[in-house]
């Protein structure tokens, strides 16, 4: 494959609506600190990682993805079809069930009667998964308009006394609106790159509840095969590596230059990584925009929460150019290069700079 | 040709907050405070920059920086 641009009669998928939306509980790495045996100078040398936000009890993933759901669509305004949409998109690797998908029940309570609503799973790529889908989607005239939320609450499946992914691990969803539109105008989502390498499942995975050893299988699962495991020194090899091979495909394709990228926006893993990552590319640390030191790995909601956190904070000019690279389980990747628009900031999307 | 105790010091001081007194040749990586992620960095960029492959697990704490040289240098000889 040559190129992946859409073909110049086709729509193109342009962000039009955007917003973060986390639980109003904070935890704090001296919190943590009180259970685990870690402390606040451990976790912030490792991570980068100051403080993350907890879903309470009984606050689902469709919880947090109604929340950012109902403010990307407020921040889509004005014109046709303000505040709705025909698809909803939810990528997440937490879903409220194993069955059904999340995305409907989101819709449903959006009042987004009817529209097409399907989960996309990619782990912590899953957002960049999730855009190329909604491209796909209004490329091929099956939706004119698409939510899309990247939701995650990763303090469902991570064990709270496993040290190594308690500290990481924050929950929180993000949400964009992407309509129809013009490849040349801005806002106007790609080139991509995706990929995956199932023969790494075992570096990032909750071993128990699917079809390979269910629940319902007689034999109770042990602790360790009900939470989420991440074998951390090899994941941190691969995302690096994946990243910037990624990053380079996506700006090669689209016949760019690192030099053209104004931000570049990673999924938030962990500090260090994110500045690894942004170093093999040749950009400068200011370039790479980072928002994990409040809010933690978010999986799925990452990149959208740290586009929110960046668009809130004034950094986000319409016309710079975005690079989004994220890494997961799988193991995945992808990469989007995105032109940015002119976006409406709600004042509530104040509350993803907590 | 730079040698590659010069270019392990400066992969370690791109990485690594390390005074520039303590990086010295019988300084071990456990001195150092070099920490599991950060050998991964190391074992990353000595592949990457130059060319050579030396495992994170390989980089024990107790290793000095002249003996994961002393590596670097046989790995070299054997892959030219």
């Amino acid at each position: 494959m040559r190129s992946n641009a859409p073909s110049p009669s086709a729509p193109a998928a342009v962000l039009c609506g955007l917003a973060g939306w986390v639980p109003p509980r904070v935890v704090t790495n001296d919190e943590l600190a009180e259970r685990l045996d870690t402390d606040d100078t451990w976790i912030r040398t490792r991570t980068g990682i100051r403080r993350r936000h907890l879903a309470g009890p009984g606050q689902a993933t469709s919880d947090l993805a109604v929340e950012a759901g109902r403010l990307a669509l407020r921040s889509a305004g004005g014109g046709s079809g303000a505040g709705s949409a025909d698809a909803v998109i939810v990528t997440t690797t937490t879903p409220d069930r194993p069955c059904p998908a999340t995305a409907p029940l989101v819709a449903a309570r959006l009042g987004l009667d009817g529209a097409a609503a399907f989960d996309v799973g990619a782990v912590c790529t899953g957002f960049v998964y999730g855009l190329a889908t909604a491209a796909g989607l209004i490329a091929s005239r099956v939706a004119a308009r698409v939510l899309l939320i990247g939701a995650d609450t990763y303090s469902t499946i991570v064990d709270p006394l496993d040290r190594a992914n308690a500290v990481v691990f924050g929950d929180g969803a993000g949400a964009v609106v992407l309509r129809a539109g013009h490849p040349d105008e801005r806002g106007a989502v790609g080139h991509f790159d995706l990929g995956s390498d199932g023969a790494h499942e075992d570096l990032i995975m909750v071993a128990a509840g699917g079809s390979r050893r269910p629940y319902a299988d007689g034999g109770e699962p042990t602790p360790a095969q009900r939470h989420f495991a991440m074998r951390g020194r090899e994941v941190y090899r691969h995302a690096v590596t994946r990243m910037a091979a990624s990053a380079r495909t996506t700006l090669h394709r689209a016949g760019r230059k690192t030099d053209d990228v104004d931000h570049f926006v990673p999924h938030q893993a962990n500090l260090r990584i994110l500045h690894s990552v942004a170093e093999d590319l040749g950009l400068p640390r200011e370039r790479c925009v980072a928002n994990v030191d409040s809010v933690g790995n978010t999986g799925a909601a990452s990149i959208p929460l740290a586009l929110a956190d960046a668009a809130a904070r004034g950094r986000l000019r319409p016309g710079d150019r975005l690079l989004l690279t994220a890494f997961g389980g799988g193991l995945t990747w992808g990469s989007c290069l995105l032109t940015w628009p002119s976006l409406a900031t709600h004042p509530q999307s104040e509350r993803t700079t907590p | 040709m730079t040698s590659a105790y010069e270019e392990l010091v400066g992969i370690l001081t791109r990485l690594h907050d390390a005074p520039a007194d303590l990086i010295r040749s019988e300084a071990t990586l456990g001195a150092l405070d070099v920490d599991s992620l950060t050998t991964v960095e190391i074992s990353i960029r000595i592949e990457r920059d130059l060319g050579v492959t030396v495992g994170d697990d390989e980089l024990q704490p107790d290793l000095t920086l002249g003996e994961i040289a002393a590596l670097i240098d046989a790995r070299r000889a054997t892959t030219v």
